[in-house]
């Protein structure tokens, strides 16, 4: 009886992953998997110092990753605005990051504007920093590179 | 399920502020630049708000908020309510438009630091939204309570400790 019960759970587990899938797919957003860069793999070039074609653009709250520029949260149009403009200068080759970190993904309010305007522009390598929680949990605590 | 368990615990040891501990002491600047504690309140029950504007679940509990001040804070109720919203904003501008747009009446502070703020340190925070409400005597006596569940504490609080 057990090992049946045990089973129907599994099968449970199964429905229930492939029906949030699902759900993630239908869902549309502006970035694929592949344009995501984990935290641990930015703050580690930053400190080997590989950031010559690198450009980090904090796109909310506060840019406290080193080296980032300060446009403000793209929720709203000025900042939005204040982001299309500094982008005019950067050659479309090069890598740019944006960062928000208010939250996770699915309340940020500034990722998504950020990102599609991105990809609007014709930057073939921009990425989206992938925050599973804040800027707090995933780059303060960590010690990670800060502005001052 | 073990690592489901393994991430409680480690979610559990991160929160540095316990039922029945007394509050860390804040005291901060308002925007007019004033300092004001929260050892001020003593003897009243203190709703402490952590939030932010770029916090939108924050946002959108200040109106809120502002029906449990005007229910509780003074007129037939006494004055034995209090409401002390701490900033984890950056931008001076966006904390002061906001506090003027929701018409906030209570006390407000912030050091403009966002997370490095000691204030998230003291009361161990990991996100927003987050509160604390703190008794009369000045120990906590509730953590994170929102919507209904924030509104029941303060009304059987205050009834219990009046009547």
């Amino acid at each position: 009886m057990k090992s049946v019960i045990h089973l129907v759970s599994i099968f449970n587990a199964l429905l229930l992953m492939l029906g949030s899938k699902a759900y993630a797919q239908q869902k549309a957003e502006p970035w694929s998997k592949k344009q995501l860069i984990a935290t641990e793999t930015l703050a580690s070039r930053i400190e080997q110092g590989e950031t010559e074609n690198l450009f980090i653009l904090s796109i909310g709250p506060d840019a406290v990753i080193k080296g980032s520029v300060d446009i403000g949260p793209t929720m709203e149009a000025e900042n939005l605005d204040k982001l299309k403009h500094y982008l005019k200068d950067v050659p479309k080759n090069k890598e740019v990051v944006i960062y928000c970190g208010c939250c996770p993904f699915e309340r940020c309010p500034n990722i998504r504007p950020a990102f599609t305007v991105l990809k609007d522009l014709g930057f073939k390598n921009g990425k989206l920093l992938d925050i599973p929680q804040n800027i707090k949990v995933n780059w303060l605590d960590n010690d990670y590179p800060m502005n001052e | 399920m073990a690592m489901i368990i393994m991430s409680v615990g480690l979610y559990a040891q991160d929160e540095t502020v316990k039922i029945g501990q007394q509050a860390p002491e804040i005291s901060l600047p308002t925007p007019n630049g004033d300092t004001i504690s929260l050892s001020a309140f003593k003897g009243k029950l203190v709703l402490i708000d952590f939030w932010a504007t770029w916090c939108a679940p924050c946002v959108k509990e200040q109106p809120e908020l502002k029906t449990l001040y005007d229910t509780y804070n003074g007129g037939t109720k006494g004055d034995r309510f209090e409401i002390f919203g701490v900033s984890l904003d950056k931008n001076r501008d966006s904390w002061v438009k906001a506090i003027e747009r929701f018409s906030i009446d209570w006390v407000q502070v912030s050091d403009l630091l966002f997370w490095r703020s000691p204030v998230a340190k003291d009361y161990g925070i990991q996100e927003l939204p987050f509160n604390v409400l703190v008794g009369e005597q000045g120990e906590i006596v509730a953590i994170n309570l929102h919507g209904g569940e924030l509104e029941d504490f303060i009304a059987t609080h205050l009834n219990n400790a009046y009547n």
